[in-house]
This record gives structure tokens, C-alpha cells and sequence, in this order.
């Protein structure tokens, strides 16, 4: 049977795009990739302005450990609200 | 050649109990899957969550040399392994009673005794283990690391009492 | 050939034992696991039959791949017709079952009929026994493993086994091995308590042939390689499932209070760093385990810290234990997140649907349409963590009205119930929904609505959706085996292309249950990891089985057409709220409340969804029913069903 061993599966194949020593932000549209000074135990998303608390695996794999809730809770309120206002003046 | 000779050291706290070892182990040599042919073997206690490889210490002064009756079990010179001479074996099982580790098993199916043998030098359970429970090094750096893991524990428990004076 | 392998079939009401080898050509049908099962159960159960009757057949089953040289082939497959749904029954555990099953004769167990009294099967190298289990009835699932071991004298023993709860024939009851090793949906540990099965215990050591000892070998070092490399895989081996909540909470779509929040919010005492301080100050700071050959250990051990069950051990907590004792009834500690998973864990029960159903009912005692005398004086609010662990205690045991009526599972309460309580459980097909909330992302909606048993994670879950991955990456994923130009969008919040994806993850957790691998191994978190292509190989080294990476799909789109035939028999329709292919009316009318800027006020689309719906049907080739057509059926062999080829 034809089994190409040297050759990478389609999966195998994608493992190059891998980065280490960023995050993402967990705001899904914004994916942000977010790249924290090591140690760092805070970071703040310069695209949608979300707030994450941080945590390292390793040195050099960061994670995010949750969100700062108040920040992110007034961000989400702030969004809402123009969302209302906006169907409202339709 | 390592005129040390190396050792498979076992880092017990670290096994997670997967048993990808004993298969490997059996796949190598027997060429099937039969953890029970296999020479490394994982000891359970799973109500508490303990799990420790059991394996050939390849001894110095080992029982099972001491007690074969025709001699078949010696020294591999360049890897410094304990070996058994298959031609030789009358497969008495002396020495699975004699070796105070159970690490010499009896394999059933194929009817004889068997042992580590390190797999000649690339021994597979350590490749296989990623978590690094096992690993094969230097004979005399086996204490060092001990002795360092343990100062480390040392001094953190010091540390602790110091603190605890502290607050008292 | 070393794909030489059998099947028993035990009828535990006469106790005839009968054994067969399973023929290649079924191999090449079905493959093993999962889909062997689906056909099995098809061809061995009769339309119409009560899921607890002796007429009703248990499937056991290892995958093709189980025991043999490749990575992480624990899984372990169950499946009969639900107590819980009236439809398929499925279930599937990792642990060390599957393999000592493997090592013991057997791949697949066929068990018909009811035992007299409590009886226990004793399977040992291609021998079977069935055992008195009076002295065994009534303990928990660890100790009857325990004291099975002790009876045999040998310690290598692996049992599946039910708790008191499967006994009771509470309706989620699970079957599990080792300490929390669950096969929780569907209840099937009430089948097995229903046949008077208390438990299968397995021990073996015949040697299981690789076709290419040298070269499986090998190419399972690159195969562990390729999933120990996964930076999902390698977050997993450090804080367990539980790392899952934590980000899914983080943006909101975590299930809070039943169905009223997407977001469990302030809840760091059950986040996924907070369980793992816990998980190190109790077991040392090396307190991952994993189950049988796996590089990835996801599951932490712990002891309980504090509270009535100080001291006990167990392992997990998984994240549906951290969402069903933790956001659903929005009890927001630690300690009683770890104690009501011990609590499943020893009785038996699957933990989503036990923490899933007390939420509903907070919800309902908080709406009034229960009353207090209906939960015989519990204080059943949102946040009283004493109420939902006593609650859990009461349907294990099936105490109290509320405690036996939830004990029978969603359905048969709401209708106990009565009022509109209905509206407010959160199921499919009588399945209650994992504590995810998916009213942001179309995809993970129409994943939970479609699944074969019922709403569930694990039989479409595209969750790398949610990682906005660039179009071309998405393409390269989901146009493998089998080409697909169709659209496809990167945007979680998007309908387009959705429809194929969820085929796609539909037929790649197929693949992996009918090989016996873990889902952590194949793209489910991680767009790395092994699928279609790389399953080819390790299939011909192991087994010595040609195959390619098109004919797995075929196989895998044949077991689920056979699921989905199954379910048609058994009731399906498209649109019934309790049999179909649908959702709660909530997830269409009330927007999200949480979560980040684009979740928040998110709700699905009745339109889209039909929409996705007959798209989905379209590229499964069913009508607009869901029902497969003809040619369907033809092209996948499937018209003549059932066929009895074993
Ligand atoms: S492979 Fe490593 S972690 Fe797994 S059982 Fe063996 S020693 Fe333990
Ligand atoms: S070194 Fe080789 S022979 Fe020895 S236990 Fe490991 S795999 Fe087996
Ligand atoms: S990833 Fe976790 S569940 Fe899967 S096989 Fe490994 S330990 Fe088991």
C-alpha cells in the first residue's frame, strides 16, 4: 500500500503557524493576538480595549487566566447600550 | 561507549500511570501489544493516585546471578546491563524468586524469563514517556539529582518553619 | 492477520455464552467501536422496545485501534436504546477498560436478556463467566471495583461498573471505570441496572498482534509527537478541561442560573487556576493522570479541602463537573464543585445531566411552578450549594417526589411537573445541554441541535470556529478527505458554511470513536491535530487494514446514517421539540445578557437556523425531513438494513 511516510498530513502540515509567548484575546471578533512582557500579570487588548488577568505556564507561554470583570463588564455595557440606541433611531 | 554505563532512572512522582511504557516495551521486543511480556511494569494504587515503574535496577551484586544454576545471566560489558543468555537458560525461574524487585517477570506465552535489557542502549520507555518519569543517565548523576531534589524539599520546608516562627 | 479479533454475545436470562470472530468484511463496514456498535444495535433491538426491559441490547466495545501501538486508545464505547431519550443510547470512556478488554479476547460484547438476581460478567483470556454480585449491590462504583479485585484475587483487574444510582434506574445514571472514568450520557447504567448487570470486569493478558511492530512504533512517536505539540494539548496536561470553562467564561458562553446569564461572572473560586492550587496543595505538585498510553494526561487528582468530605480522593474535575456544580446553579466554590463531582463520581451519574436538571429545577422553584412542598422543604434557590448536593444525593437514591422525579430524566419530570416547566429545559432530544451557551456561535448551535444522541459536544462541536482561523486554514481543514468548495466563513457569528462543518466534526468523532482514540487527539480544540490522513496510517501499521483517508469518511458516514436510522425507527421528526432536530424556544428569543461587546444580546435566528438545518440535511443527502434518501442509503450500502452480518 502507497503510504507516504515523509510526507506531512494536511494537519501536520499546519503545526508551522504555531506562535508561542502570545495570547488571544478571548473577545471572539477581536482574536486579537495580544503579546504580554513575561511575567506580566495583567494585559489590556489595544483593539477592543478588553482586559484579561494573566497567568505563564512556562516562561514563555502565557494564558489568560479570566477577564477583569468590571472592566470588561462596563465595555460589553457600553456596547449594548449603542446597539439599543442605534435600533431605536432606525 | 559511556564507561560509566547508564541507568534507567525512575522518577516516580512524575508518572502519570498511562502504561505507554509497557507497551512500547512489549511492541519492541515481542513485537505485539501484551503489557504482561512487557519489562517494565506500573505499580498501582489507584484509590490514592500513586503510581510507580517498577524495572530492573541492573544490581551489582544481584541475586538473580547469584542464584541461576547454570550461569545463563551476566554483565553486558559495554552497557552494563544484567543479561540473560537464552541458549543457556533452562527457565527454572530461580531467579523471578530470587530478584527482591520482581523485576525479573515470566513470560507465559513465550515461556521464558525476562528483563530489562535497556533495549540495547535506546531504551524505548523513556522515549516514549514525555512527562520524563523515566530517564536514562549517567549512573553517577542518578544520586546527584536525588540529592538535589531532596535538598530542595529540605530547604523548602525550612523556609516553611522559618515563616511559622515567624508567625507565632 | 492481526485485525483477528472477536465478538461474545451473552444472554444474561439463559446465560449462553457465544463467541465470533468479527469477519474483515464488517471491519471494513464499520470499522470497530462506536460504529460497529450503531450497527449492532441496530440489528439486535426491535422497534418500539422499553429501554428497560429485557429487550433491550447492550453494546461494550473497544475501537479497531484499541490496545494496538497508537496514542491514547482508552476509549471505550457503550451504547443501547436511552432511558433517558427513547433514542439512541451512546456513552464513551477512556480509562484502562477498552485495552484490558482487548487483552482479555474481545473487541465488542453483544449483552441481551435480564439476569434473575444481581450477576457480574468475568471476562479472562477468551473466557466468560457470569458471577453472583448479591455481595456487590449497593456499593459505590469504587468499591465495587475494589472488592472485584479482592474476590478474584488480582489486582490488574479493570471493571465497568454502576453505582447505586444505576441500580435505582435513575434515568442519567452512568457506567464507569477507575475513579472517574464515566460513558455518562444517555443512561447507560440504567440499562445495565435494569438487566441486573452490576458490572463487567476484565483482565487479560493475550497478546494483541501489530501488523508492523517496527514501523507502528515509530510512526506512533511522530503521531504523539504531532499531539503533544499542540499548545491545547499542552494547557490540557496542566490544568485539565477545566482550562475550557475558563476561556469559554471569559467571553460568555458559559450556561449561568439554568439559562438566564451566558457568564458565570466573579467566579474565581472555580476557575481553572484556582481547582489546580487546589489539585497541588492536595496531591503534590505532579497531580496529572491520564488514561491508558496517553501523552496528554488531562485529568488532575485532588482530595476535597474542606466540608463533609474533607480527605476523600478523586480525579477531575472535568469542566462540565466546574459548569453543571458551578455556573448552572451558580454556586461559585471550589470546594462544592469538587465535592458534587466526587458525589457523581461514587454513585454513578452522569454529572452534566445531574447538575443540568437541579438547575432547571432552581429555575423553576424560583418561577414558583414548583413549590416547596413539591421539593419536600429544600431550599432550592440559585446559589445554595447544601441544597444542590443534597439534591444530588436525592435522585441518586431517588428520595423525596422532586429527587424521583428527576431521577426519570427531563422529559418524564416536565410532564410530572406539568405548568409550562417545559420552556425552561435546556435539552435536545431529551438530552440535557452541556452548561455551554452557544447563542453567539451558529455553528455550536446546530452541532447541539443535530446530535444523534441527543444534545451533545461530542458528536459536532467545530470549535475551532471560535478561533477566527484565516479562510485558507479553515479550507485546507475542511475540504479533507473530500473535497468541499462550497462557502465557508471565519466569523463565529456567521451561518455561512456552517452546515459543513458540523458535517466535518460530525464524521471526524466518528472516526475517532470507531478507532477507540480520544477526542483531545483530533481536531476538535486544536486545527493541528491528527484527523482523516494521519488515521490511514496508523490504521494500515497496527492492523495491517488498507485503507484510505475517503474510505474512513465513507465508514463514518455510514455509522452515523445508521444512527440516524436508528433514531427515524425510534420516533424522530424534525421538528418535535422533544425528538427532533431542534432547540429551546430560548436560544431564539432571549439575546444574551453577558459576555464580551459581540456576545452580548446575541440570539439565534429562527430563519438562519432552518435555514443551516436544511443545508445541513442537503449535504448529509437527506430529504428535507432528515430522512436519508434512497440513493443515500444505496451508496453507503445501507438499503438493505438490517442485514445481520453479525
Ligand atoms: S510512560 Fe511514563 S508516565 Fe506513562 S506509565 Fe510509564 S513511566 Fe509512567
Ligand atoms: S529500557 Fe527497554 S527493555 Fe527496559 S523497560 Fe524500557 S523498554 Fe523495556
Ligand atoms: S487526553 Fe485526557 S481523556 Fe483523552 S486519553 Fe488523554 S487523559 Fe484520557
Amino acid at each position: 500500500m502507497a503510504i507516504d511516510t515523509e510526507k506531512l498530513s494536511g494537519a501536520e502540515s499546519l503545526r508551522k503557524t504555531r506562535t508561542y509567548g502570545k495570547v488571544r484575546c478571548h473577545n471572539p471578533s477581536c482574536m486579537g493576538r495580544l503579546q504580554p512582557r513575561s511575567g506580566d500579570d495583567h494585559v489590556k487588548c489595544p483593539t477592543c480595549g478588553m482586559e484579561y488577568r494573566l497567568v505563564w505556564v512556562r516562561p514563555d507561554f502565557p494564558r489568560i487566566r479570566g477577564p477583569v470583570w468590571d472592566v470588561n463588564r462596563r465595555l460589553a455595557q457600553e456596547v449594548l447600550a449603542k446597539k439599543a440606541a442605534k435600533k431605536e433611531g432606525k | 561507549m559511556e564507561p560509566m554505563g547508564k541507568v534507567l532512572m525512575i522518577n516516580y512522582e512524575k508518572c502519570t500511570g498511562c502504561r505507554l511504557c509497557e507497551l512500547v516495551c512489549s511492541v519492541m521486543h515481542e513485537g505485539v501489544s501484551n503489557p504482561s511480556r512487557s519489562r517494565i511494569k506500573i505499580m498501582k494504587w489507584e484509590s490514592e493516585g500513586l503510581y510507580i515503574p517498577m524495572s530492573c535496577q541492573q544490581c551489582q551484586d544481584a541475586p538473580c546471578i547469584a542464584v541461576c544454576p547454570v550461569k545463563a545471566i551476566s554483565r553486558d560489558e559495554t552497557l552494563d546491563f544484567l543479561k540473560v543468555d537464552y541458549d543457556i537458560c533452562i527457565g527454572c525461574r530461580a531467579c523471578v524468586s530470587a530478584c527482591p524487585f520482581g523485576a525479573m517477570s515470566f513470560d507465559v506465552i513465550a515461556k521464558k524469563v525476562i528483563k530489562c535489557d535497556l533495549c540495547d542502549g535506546e531504551p524505548q520507555c523513556v522515549r516514549f514517556c514525555e512527562i520524563e518519569a523515566l530517564e536514562y543517565v549517567d549512573a553517577d548523576r542518578v544520586s546527584v539529582f536525588k540529592k538535589k531534589e531532596a535538598a530542595q524539599r529540605l530547604s523548602l520546608a525550612q523556609k516553611e518553619a522559618a515563616a511559622l516562627q515567624a508567625e507565632m | 492477520m492481526a485485525l483477528n479479533r472477536k465478538i461474545a454475545y451473552i444472554d444474561l436470562s439463559t446465560g449462553k455464552v457465544e463467541t465470533k470472530p468479527i469477519p474483515l468484511e464488517v471491519r471494513k463496514k464499520f470499522l470497530g467501536g462506536r460504529g460497529l456498535d450503531a450497527y449492532l444495535l441496530f440489528n439486535h433491538t426491535e422497534k418500539g422496545i422499553d429501554p428497560l426491559g429485557p429487550k433491550n441490547t447492550l453494546m461494550v466495545s473497544a475501537g479497531i485501534l484499541t490496545a494496538t501501538c497508537a496514542s491514547a486508545t482508552a476509549r471505550t464505547h457503550i451504547m443501547a436504546k436511552s432511558p433517558l431519550t427513547d433514542l439512541l443510547g451512546s456513552a464513551n470512556m477512556g480509562g484502562f477498560f477498552a485495552p484490558e478488554l482487548a487483552w482479555a479476547g474481545f473487541h465488542h460484547l453483544v449483552i441481551k436478556g435480564k439476569a434473575e438476581k444481581p450477576i457480574y460478567l468475568w471476562i479472562h483470556n477468551g473466557e466468560i463467566e457470569l458471577r453472583d454480585a448479591s455481595q456487590l449491590w449497593g456499593k459505590t462504583t469504587t468499591e465495587t471495583q475494589w472488592a472485584i479485585r479482592e474476590e478474584l484475587g488480582d489486582e490488574d483487574i479493570k471493571s465497568a461498573v454502576i453505582g447505586p444510582a444505576g441500580e435505582n434506574l435513575v434515568r442519567i445514571a452512568n457506567v464507569m471505570t477507575g475513579i472517574k472514568n464515566a460513558a455518562g450520557r444517555s443512561g447507560m447504567g440504567a440499562v445495565m441496572g435494569s438487566k441486573n448487570l452490576k458490572a463487567i470486569a476484565v483482565r487479560g493478558t493475550m497478546d494483541i498482534k501489530i501488523a508492523y511492530p517496527l514501523e507502528a512504533l515509530e510512526y506512533n512517536k511522530r503521531f504523539i509527537d504531532q499531539i503533544v505539540s499542540a499548545k491545547v494539548n499542552q494547557t490540557q496536561g496542566t490544568l485539565g478541561t477545566p482550562f475550557i470553562w475558563g476561556a469559554t467564561n471569559s467571553w460568555g458562553g458559559i450556561r449561568t442560573r439554568n439559562f438566564q446569564y451566558n457568564q458565570c461572572e466573579y467566579a474565581d473560586d472555580i476557575e481553572p487556576e484556582r481547582i489546580d492550587e487546589i489539585c497541588t496543595e492536595t496531591m503534590g505538585p505532579y497531580h496529572m493522570t491520564g488514561c491508558f498510553g496517553c501523552q496528554v494526561h488531562c485529568r488532575a487528582q485532588y482530595r476535597i479541602p474542606s466540608g463533609p468530605y474533607a480527605g476523600k480522593y478523586d480525579e477531575g474535575p472535568e469542566y462540565t463537573s466546574q459548569g453543571a456544580f458551578g455556573g448552572e446553579p451558580d454556586c461559585k466554590n471550589a470546594v462544592t464543585v469538587l465535592t458534587g463531582n466526587h458525589l457523581v463520581d461514587q454513585w454513578g451519574m452522569d454529572n452534566l445531566e445531574t447538575g443540568s436538571l437541579i438547575s432547571w429545577a432552581m429555575e423553576l422553584s424560583e418561577e414558583g411552578i414548583l413549590t416547596s412542598k413539591d421539593i419536600d422543604g429544600l431550599d432550592l434557590r440559585f446559589g445554595n450549594d447544601e441544597a444542590l448536593l443534597e439534591m444530588i444525593r436525592r435522585i441518586a437514591f431517588r428520595e423525596g417526589w422532586l429527587g424521583d422525579t428527576l431521577a426519570e430524566g427531563g422529559i418524564r419530570a416536565a410532564e410530572k411537573i406539568g405548568k409550562d416547566s417545559f420552556e425552561y429545559l435546556i435539552q435536545v432530544k431529551g438530552m440535557s445541554n452541556l452548561h455551554s451557551d452557544e447563542r453567539a456561535t451558529p455553528a455550536l448551535a446546530l452541532g447541539i441541535a443535530t446530535g444523534s444522541r441527543g444534545s451533545d459536544h461530542l458528536r459536532s462541536r467545530p470549535a475551532i470556529d471560535l478561533y477566527h482561523l484565516p479562510e485558507e486554514v479553515l479550507r485546507k481543514i475542511y475540504s479533507n478527505p473530500v473535497p468541499y468548495d462550497g462557502p465557508l466563513s471565519s466569523e463565529h457569528t456567521s451561518y455561512v458554511g456552517k452546515p459543513w462543518q458540523v458535517l466535518w466534526q460530525e464524521l471526524c468523532y466518528m472516526g475517532v470513536d470507531c478507532l477507540g482514540i480520544c477526542k483531545y487527539h483530533t481536531t476538535f480544540l486544536g486545527a493541528t491535530l491528527p484527523n482523516f490522513e494521519d488515521w490511514a496510517k496508523v490504521i494500515y501499521y497496527n492492523t495491517g487494514l488498507e485503507i484510505t483517508p475517503t474510505d474512513i469518511w465513507t465508514v463514518a458516514e455510514r455509522c452515523y446514517n445508521i444512527e440516524r436510522l436508528f433514531n427515524l425507527r425510534e420516533g424522530l421528526t424534525r421538528d418535535d421539540p422533544k425528538k427532533g432536530d431542534t432547540l429551546n424556544h430560548r436560544y431564539f428569543d432571549e439575546p444574551c445578557r453577558r459576555g464580551a461587546p459581540d456576545v452580548i444580546g446575541s440570539k439565534i435566528d429562527r430563519k438562519k437556523f432552518k435555514k443551516m438545518i436544511d443545508e445541513y440535511y442537503e449535504h448529509h443527502g437527506w430529504d428535507e425531513n432528515g430522512v436519508p434518501r434512497e440513493e443515500t442509503l444505496k451508496r453507503l450500502g445501507l438499503d438493505k438494513e438490517p442485514s445481520h452480518l453479525l
